[in-house]
């Protein structure tokens, strides 16, 4: 489960070794809070320890104010939850669509990481393979409303460039990010990472950027046999291929995850320790449901206000609609990844970062986009694959780029640099582009 | 035993010798003997024509009852009757080879195109498999190089044989379509099956093949894709210096090029086998005998050959003829016809022996069976057919449209990364088969531009 954060846990405290039950919950928390930088030395002081009650219980029965403070108050960046509110008021009195815009990008921000918290916790009761699942299906639930918003409201280019430009964030800036960051603290020597691993998730990366490129040839080489509809029925058989190939890549993965996870739990001997952290999460299983769904309705209202405004700010700041779906949108959604994917390559677990990137462009590229189709399809929407060519190209190019700097298996801050840069490239190229009038959202 | 064992190891030299040849079955057909560790002569007889018959899941169990005769003599003398017993009889896909005069007479009698094309479809294939047999029977007398390069030539002589009856009819969109089809169809559904279905008879541990030669071999496709896609974008960006027949003069340049580089690839892979050879000198008189003991003698196999060969083209001429008239008659498009359906056809056979071969825990052979057909399609027949079309003065170039160039470029991507790790599972061959779902659905909804 590369783009799982539960097995990325588990591992990352089987990895470190601990020792005794607080330790380990501790370090639980750490790795959520550790996205917010802040955060991290309020652990290292160990005061948040302190507000957490006791837990031989398996499952806490917290209070509604217990809860709220648990989800809600102990993590830093949810003083930004205000703003999501602040922007509905702005939304409604003031007529600046770019200030709305800005306002709800920032109020979703920690909605996103809470999400993500929320989906966790609910993993640890729902056994590795559900919680897997989960992960794997919930990982971008953020961009996944967003485009399901803009579907509904029949803004197929949003969706469109929205997803493309998650993976592309996903593929250079997260990755890059990683590389480098990892790269200048251990620059004495190459950072390893699974070889195996990266190399079928680029072959993904591949068939994905095959389903998209077909519908976008036939389109522009008008070699459709009805022109018009020929390209959505591919896509949508294509999407359904697609949805297969991603159902078969969880599958195969979790075969494999069983048989690598045998070894590890004979070496530890920390079997007792291991199902007691499955059980013993901050919040129950109730509470985290519920809290799922309040963070999910949350977000969707925010989403729904997001969207309206991508027009007015576009025109209002004076920058291409492409720029602010594929650069914009996704460095927001995707923050609370990337700070996680940094935060592992700087303790030497390449293969977290890599899960967390690489999963991420996997989910949304095989699962997400294809999934958009679908639910097109029964919205009765013509949301296709031809993501016209020039993205298309983009995507193309990239995937081929990142596929050769996984391929060798080490990283180095240099390589982080290049694909940093590379990421600033596209972002340039959005920058001056605009779609050709015929195709308007 | 030790007549048992130089045996063995001359079938290990010839193997080798084949099995750098690529797509050759006589190469995977001694190198299976040799891996299974044979003890007697009639036992190994009996396993080379279970390894041709296993294609045919039927025939096995006919062979393991051994209805084989004993085999001494060196030349086998067969009469006619023998001879045709032994081709035609003893192959229960031979049941399929009526249909072929059946399409005939459909053809003549009624007005349907539609069931011609079906009908010649299923009688083509036993064809295919007893010309790939006859050639393994020929290549055993004319010794390991010339017999290295006939398989080599012949392994794929059935999209030959349609490709210059289609090409005499100028009908070049369909030779172009036709040797890409099989292409495709060879990189990714015959080996997507073979890392599948061996995936799953051994889904504990990763299979392994040669990463050296995979790595060789996704070279020699990228390098036929560049070769196809020069004079395809020169003509889509309209920058060629004299209009039309640029692009010609473009295309003939590059497939003579393309032929030196396969016969390069073939003198290459001949010279890297002499370690082996040098302990086989002492085994010159086995090695005379193996070569003069198959089935049937070697006129037999030059006469069969011949008929095969013949019969082929009668019904490809048919075929050829077909296609249009089926198109229009099951409402679907040429391109889909000759991408899909005729290569899926004409490579049944290696097919079912790559899947078999992977089964076996013999990737390496699937692989060569696989790739090592792609590239002799792509390196020796689309350039052989532009030369041939240069000779008969019909204009067949390398610009396959942007479509199915911009279709080779990215499938060949694909494959080259999946191959450059050196090990296989079920996954990828999946991944692979639903490439090739994909790329055949985009076919589906695709026409070319209207110039035949």
């Amino acid at each position: 489960m590369s783009c799982c954060k539960v097995p990325v846990l588990i591992e990352a405290q089987v990895e470190m070794g601990s020792v005794n039950e607080l330790e380990h919950k501790s370090l639980f928390r750490q790795e959520e809070d550790a996205a917010q930088t802040k955060e991290a030395s309020l652990m290292e002081q160990g005061s948040l320890s302190t507000s957490f009650p006791q837990h031989t219980p398996k499952s806490p029965k917290n209070s509604v104010l217990n809860s709220i403070k648990i989800v809600i108050f102990c993590n830093k960046l949810n003083l930004l939850l205000p703003f999501g509110p602040l922007a509905i008021l702005v939304h409604y009195m003031i007529d600046s669509k770019g200030w709305v815009f800005l306002l709800t990008l920032v109020g979703i921000t920690p909605l996103a990481e809470r999400l993500g918290y929320a989906t966790e916790q609910l993993a640890c009761y729902t056994g590795p393979t559900v919680g897997g699942l989960l992960n794997a299906t919930f990982g971008n639930v953020t961009e996944l409303i967003i485009s399901i918003f803009a579907l509904k409201n029949g803004m197929i280019r949003v969706v469109q460039l929205t997803l493309l430009g998650s993976i592309l964030s996903n593929m250079l800036l997260v990755l890059g990010c990683a590389f480098f960051c990892g790269g200048l603290v251990f620059y004495q020597k190459d950072q390893v990472f699974d070889k195996g691993t990266a190399t079928v998730n680029s072959g993904l990366l591949l068939m994905a950027v095959m389903g998209i490129l077909f519908p976008a040839v036939l389109h522009y080489t008008h070699s459709e046999v009805h022109a018009g509809s020929s390209e959505l029925a591919l896509s949508r058989f294509s999407s359904c291929i697609m949805l297969i190939a991603y159902a078969a890549y969880l599958f195969f993965q979790l075969k494999s995850q069983s048989n690598s996870y045998s070894p590890l739990d004979e070496e530890t001997n920390q079997n007792e320790e291991t199902s007691a952290e499955d059980e013993d999460p901050e919040i129950s299983k109730w509470e985290a449901i519920i809290w799922l769904s309040i963070l999910t309705a949350w977000v969707s209202l925010l989403s729904g206000y997001l969207v309206d405004a991508i027009e007015g700010a576009s025109v209002s700041w004076n920058i291409p609609i492409s720029f602010i779906s594929t650069i914009l949108l996704p460095i927001v959604g995707n923050a609370a990844e990337h700070a996680g994917a940094i935060m592992f390559a700087m303790k030497d677990k390449l293969d977290l970062s890599l899960g967390v990137a690489i999963g991420s462009s996997i989910q949304i590229s095989m699962f997400a986009v294809p999934f958009c189709v679908v639910i097109g399809w029964m919205m009765g929407q013509q949301m296709d694959l031809n993501f016209q060519l020039f993205e298309t190209a983009m995507l193309f190019i990239t995937v081929i780029v990142v596929a050769f700097f996984l391929q060798e298996g080490t990283s180095n801050y240099f390589k982080g640099l290049m694909l940093i840069l590379c990421y600033l490239i596209v972002a340039a190229s959005f920058f001056v582009h605009e779609d050709p009038p015929q195709d308007g959202i | 035993m030790r007549s048992q064992i130089s045996c063995r190891e001359l079938y290990l030299m010839f193997s080798n010798l084949f099995k750098s040849m690529g797509c050759c079955k006589v190469s995977s057909l001694m190198q299976a003997q040799v891996e299974m560790g044979l003890g007697n002569e009639v036992e190994l007889k009996s396993l080379l024509e279970q390894e041709t018959d296993s294609r045919q899941t039927n025939a096995a169990s006919l062979m393991e009852q051994g209805l084989h005769r004993e085999r001494r003599a060196k030349v086998p003398r067969n009469n006619v009757v023998q001879s045709f017993k032994i081709v035609i009889l003893s192959n229960k896909l031979n049941l399929l080879l009526p249909f072929g005069p059946l399409a005939i007479l459909v053809h003549y009698l009624t007005d349907s195109k539609g069931w011609f094309f079906l009908l010649s479809l299923v009688g083509i294939t036993p064809l295919a498999e007893r010309l790939g047999y006859a050639t393994e029977q020929l290549a055993c007398y004319t010794g390991s190089t010339v017999g290295g390069l006939l398989n080599a030539t012949f392994g794929n002589v059935i999209e030959l044989i349609i490709s210059i009856i289609a090409l005499k009819n100028g009908m070049v969109r369909v030779v172009q379509l036709t040797l890409l089809g099989s292409i495709l169809s060879n990189m990714l559904l015959v080996l997507g099956c073979a890392f599948f279905f061996g995936g799953l008879v051994f889904s504990r541990k990763d299979q392994v093949f040669d990463k050296g030669n995979a790595v060789v071999s996704s070279g020699m496709l990228l390098m036929a894709v560049m070769g196809l896609l020069f004079p395809t974008v020169l003509h889509y960006t309209q920058s060629e210096v004299h209009a039309g027949s640029s692009v010609l003069a473009l295309s003939r340049f590059i497939s003579c090029i393309m032929l030196v580089a396969y016969a390069a690839y073939l003198f290459f892979q001949l010279k890297s086998q002499p370690s082996v050879y040098t302990e086989e000198r002492n085994h010159n008189t086995e090695m005379s005998e193996d070569d003069e003991d198959p089935e049937i003698s070697k006129w037999e196999a030059i006469i069969w050959l011949s008929i095969f060969t013949a019969w082929v083209s009668i019904l490809s001429g048919y075929l050829v003829d077909a296609i249009e008239g089926a198109s229009v008659s099951w409402k679907i498009p040429v391109s889909f016809i000759s991408v899909i359906l005729l290569p899926i056809v004409g490579n049944a056979a290696e097919h079912a022996g790559a899947v078999m071969f992977a089964m076996k825990d013999k990737l390496d052979l699937s692989l060569g069976v696989a790739i090592g057909s792609s590239i002799q399609i792509s390196m020796f027949l689309v350039p052989f057919c532009v030369v041939i079309g240069w000779m008969m003065g019909v204009q067949m170039d390398l610009n396959f449209q942007l479509y199915e160039t911009a279709t080779l470029f990215i499938t060949v991507i694909v494959v080259a990364f999946f191959l450059h790790e050196g090990t296989s599972n079920y996954f990828k061959g999946l991944m692979l088969i639903l490439c090739y779902l994909i790329v055949a659905a985009s076919f589906f909804v695709h026409e070319g531009p209207r110039q035949g």
